[in-house]
């Protein structure tokens, strides 16, 4: 009822037609990472409260006030939770100025699949702003949207992303360590250089080439915090399916700074210092994020605004940062000291010392507590005499007496903790057991080297230990090195990733003794992907061949052998290799004397059989060229050595 | 068909004017005038007048308050909203009245009595349904935005009363009646201007701007030069964001020392306000009452972690402090 669907499509000329574009933004609801876990094993990343509002609520919100009227929420993990809150929420109603469609697939294993999908499904006409659901922010866009179609229009289309960076000193605490990324870049025209992660890194290379790109101010920037959020154009979701090696943002940026000057694509950046943009990344960043919405440094975004239009869930924001919502009762001589957030119809004991806290709805807490930067969710019991500091209590949770929280402890859905325990800084208390195979998750991005050897009937008893969780506890404990372990292997594979695949395919794949390891690499990725895909990796891959002299392409093919018999291995691949090699090699007239000597070679490698051959022959052509093709002498040749070679095969059986 | 169109028309206009209304001033200097929120409010209750849907004068004001509540939990600081919505229903109840005939008067003494004898509410009084209702109230709501228009040359036409020649006039922050009544004196007098520039917004800077364009002498100074030089001036002439209902006033950050060293120094303070900001609100509570923006205009982000900081453009002034008020000539109903 919006009736933005029903929009002319036609407009008589192309500049007003890109100005009556409705502006456009995928926001990726899932973070393709267990940085969460084992919260996120019960409810997706997106729909986690902060203060009391869900994340994904903040990111729209941010999206529909800087004047998006189209949105694609892209779904993974828990798709149905979240799509039945959106539907419930706002931004599905017929009023609302920003249509939602919610994109769901379990097949989506990094931002790279997620744009490829836009782009197959060609759902964007024009720059789209790409957000992940957990960020929030309330940065005006309109000026870095200006700009970006403004050298798009003045230099055709080279400019392919924006990135939005917020000014902030490092170390800043709103600036996640993980993300920490330094940039050299243009002054002028603000055109992105060099990129790098700083992480741990002591020592930082920048390759010569970029101060030789024709400007005279350069600036190497640390003091930038990632806002995650893009303007992209339309050709970075073409550029996505072109290298399908490109899974997270960071392998994109890389790749099209490595090879700008093949492909002639720049990224540019804008930076904001009054806007707030950031991202929960982490527990860590999930904190800062809170307490800064809590002070008010994304207003309009503040609690008692209630954006999200909830029913009940309005609150009054008193001094120094105390916001209460409807039915709060606090006992007798209870403090709210600063920056206290309490949910509705929550009950809270005498004499208990609140700070920097968020509470949810529905909660119920005793004599005695005090809470120091927890941030408690909702319909939680906590008894008397607890101390939490700075910890996350997710819903359900039962906080018996005595209980003492310290610093970044997280108690995940439905766990009970026994009377009278400390439970030690960095605890993280799940009812699923932390080697609990899940059933529908079998993804391979986490690389899942250290489960190699583990089999399925090696169940844990599963009894709770009271040293863990108290004497009336309930709960297992995970370790906190199994969480940085997956990350650090998560990390090392997309480099691995975008390190093989762009050597292999611009400079002749000199890692051929590692061609076991790319078999590997990408056998899931292909079972995984439609078959044209593959056919497409082929293609590519012959299309760089004729590209070089035919002497190393031989060569090549050799090396390369065992790979292609490893994919072509039924009758219906082997169509659809020389499917690929045709189009590749119609497109270049020049090269057909090649056709043959490659046939030959893959031939000679039995690679592709006589039959496969002959059948893709004889098949009915339906171009000019492709008839024209089959017609080439050298080709012909071929075929007659092939029938006959075939004819003698057989009569000596 | 129509009807549901139009309807879902409305609700996509309230909508969009609510979300308008929760996100006004994301940056701090483009708050948007009270004139335009109180225009833009009277539009809306004129349209839900004109399509919602309703039998007798009752339930129109009953689905009213609805949208106005709404409204007003939307920004509660921003009481033109409220105001205009409270003077739509008393359009809605003097047309009814007059629709059943009676007048103003006995109707008031009718109810009286009767609350005094059958201690019922009046409510009932409004079930009767009335064919020209509508065009009425609607004539009425039109009535009512021309009155709006006009409002602020109302109070300009007063300025040549209040302002003589080789007058030093102080003002604080930027508020458009007080230009206009400026700029109306100056077309026929000469005087002089000073300006406090209203720290951290520094809205003073674009009234001077402003002023200067009609060559009226104009001098910025900081706030904390507000008392030093109070001795110099002849009056005081500021606008204000609301009018409360024991006299008081909020307005923008600063006026409340401005106010005190006028009261030292003796000197009149004017107060312009147009009829939209009077509101039937008290001050009572001192926690709530106020807007907190975000501090990134007093301490910005990259300070680091600051403790503790608020940032809140109003203030609130008492009622001895004010001593007159200038609203527009016709008295008020």
């Amino acid at each position: 009822m919006a009736g933005k669907a029903g929009k002319p499509s036609r407009p008589r000329k192309a500049d007003k037609d890109e100005e009556e574009q409705p502006l456009q933004a995928v926001l990726v609801a899932d973070s393709f990472n267990r940085r969460f876990f084992p919260i996120t094993k019960d409810q997706p990343r997106a729909l986690l409260p902060l203060a009391n509002v869900s994340m994904i609520d903040y990111t729209l919100e941010f999206l529909t006030s800087t004047g998006v009227q189209e949105t694609f929420v892209f779904c993974c993990w828990m798709a149905s939770k979240i799509k039945e809150h959106l539907q419930k929420s706002k931004w599905c109603r017929p009023t609302s100025p920003n249509v939602v469609h919610v994109i769901t697939s379990d097949l989506y294993r990094s931002l790279g699949d997620v744009l490829r999908d836009v782009d197959a499904k060609t759902l964007v006409r024009s720059d789209f702003l790409l957000v992940y659901g957990d960020v929030v922010s309330n940065i005006d866009i309109s000026q870095a949207l200006q700009e970006h179609k403004q050298r798009r229009s003045m230099d055709k289309n080279v400019s392919v992303m924006t990135m939005i960076f917020k000014e902030s000193p490092p170390g800043h605490k709103t600036r996640c360590e993980d993300d920490d990324i330094i940039i050299a870049m243009d002054g002028k025209s603000k055109r992105i250089l060099h990129y790098q992660r700083a992480q741990a890194l002591k020592r930082l290379h920048f390759p010569m080439n970029i101060f030789h790109s024709g400007s005279d101010e350069f600036e190497i920037r640390f003091d930038l915090l990632d806002c995650h959020i893009s303007i992209c154009s339309p050709q970075v979701a073409e550029l996505f399916t072109d290298n399908f090696d490109y899974q997270t943002k960071n392998d994109f940026v890389r790749g099209l700074l490595v090879n700008e000057e093949i492909l002639g694509n720049q990224i540019h950046m804008h930076v904001t210092k009054d806007g707030y943009g950031a991202r929960v990344s982490n527990l860590l960043m999930y904190d800062t994020v809170s307490s800064d919405t809590i002070r008010r440094w994304v207003y309009p975004i503040t609690p008692e605004a209630n954006f999200a239009d909830l029913e009940g869930q309005s609150c009054t924001h008193s001094r120094h940062n105390v916001y209460r919502e409807t039915g709060v009762s606090l006992g007798h001589g209870s403090q709210m000291e600063e920056n206290v957030l309490i949910g509705r119809n929550t009950m809270i004991g005498a004499n208990c010392t609140i700070s920097n806290t968020v509470i949810g709805a529905n909660c119920v807490i005793g004599d005695n507590v005090t809470l120091d930067r927890a941030y408690i969710w909702n319909r939680v019991h906590i008894a008397d005499d607890v101390k939490v500091k700075q910890s996350v209590i997710c819903d359900n949770v039962e906080v018996k007496h005595g209980v003492v929280l310290n610093e970044q402890c997280v108690l995940a859905y439905n766990v009970v903790v026994g009377p009278d325990i400390t439970l030690p800084e960095g605890t993280v208390l799940s009812m699923h057991h932390p080697d609990e195979e899940d059933d529908e998750d079998d993804d391979e991005f986490l690389s899942d080297d250290n489960d190699v050897g583990y089999r399925k009937d090696k169940t844990k008893l599963k009894v709770f230990n009271p040293a863990e969780v108290g004497s009336e506890g309930k709960g297992y404990r995970w370790k906190t090195s199994s969480l940085e372990d997956t990350e650090e292997d998560e990390l090392a594979e997309c480099i691995w990733g975008e390190i093989l695949l762009n050597q292999f395919l611009y400079h002749g794949g000199k890692l051929f003794s590692n061609l076991d390891k790319v078999m590997l690499e990408y056998n899931p990725h292909i079972a995984f992907r439609t078959v044209w895909t593959w056919k497409r990796y082929i293609k590519m891959y012959l299309k760089t061949l004729v590209e070089q002299s035919l002497y190393v392409s031989s060569q090549l093919l050799k090396k390369w052998a065992p790979v292609f018999k490893n994919y072509v291995k039924r009758p219906q691949d082997q169509l659809d290799c020389l499917a690929s090699m045709e189009e590749v090699f119609l497109e270049r007239e020049t090269h057909w004397a090649a056709l043959v000597k490659v046939l030959m070679s893959m031939y000679q490698l039995e690679i592709l059989e006589e039959e496969g051959i002959m059948h893709w022959f004889n098949q009915g052509s339906t171009t000019d060229k492709s008839q024209q093709l089959r017609r080439n002498q050298g080709l012909l040749k071929f075929i007659q050595w092939l029938q006959e070679a075939e004819e003698s095969s057989e009569e000596d059986e | 068909m129509p009807g549901a169109d139009k309807e879902t028309d409305l609700s996509e206009r309230i909508e969009s004017f609510l979300s308008e209304l929760k996100r006004c001033g994301s940056g701090a200097g483009s708050l948007r005038g009270s004139a335009e929120t109180a225009r833009e409010t009277t539009a809306l209750l004129r349209r839900t007048t004109a399509q919602a849907r309703w039998g007798n004068a009752g339930e129109l004001m009953e689905i009213i308050r609805k949208e106005g509540r709404r409204m007003t939990a939307a920004q509660p600081s921003e009481t033109t909203v409220g105001n205009m919505v409270r003077r739509v229903l008393k359009i809605i109840r003097e047309e009814y009245a007059r629709s059943r005939g009676s007048s103003e008067e006995t109707d008031q003494q009718e109810s009286l009595h009767k609350l005094l004898t059958s201690g019922g509410s009046s409510e009932d009084n409004f079930r009767q349904h009335f064919a020209h209702l509508k065009a009425n109230v609607i004539e009425a709501i039109n009535e009512l935005l021309t009155e709006l228009e006009g409002t602020t040359d109302n109070i300009s036409m007063q300025a040549l009363e209040h302002i003589h020649s080789n007058e030093v006039i102080m003002t604080i922050g930027r508020s458009r009646t007080v230009e206009a009544f400026l700029k109306d004196a100056a077309r026929k007098r000469k005087f002089h201007v000073i300006v406090a520039e209203c720290a951290p917004f520094c809205q003073g800077h674009e009234m001077a701007t402003s002023l200067c364009k009609e060559d009226i002498e104009t001098t910025v100074i900081p706030d904390a030069a507000i008392f030093a030089v109070m001795s110099r001036v002849n009056k005081v002439i500021i606008g204000t964001q609301t009018v409360l209902a024991n006299g008081g006033l909020r307005a923008v950050n600063g006026t409340h020392t401005l106010a005190l060293a006028a009261k030292h120094h003796s000197t009149p303070l004017i107060v312009c306000a147009p009829m939209f900001k009077l509101s039937p609100q008290f001050p009572n509570e001192e926690d709530t009452f106020h807007k907190f923006v975000s501090p990134h205009e007093v301490l910005p982000f990259t300070e680091g972690n600051v403790t503790q900081q608020h940032l809140t453009p109003f203030s609130t002034l008492k009622t001895e402090i004010v001593n007159k008020f200038r609203k527009k000539k016709l008295t008020q109903k």
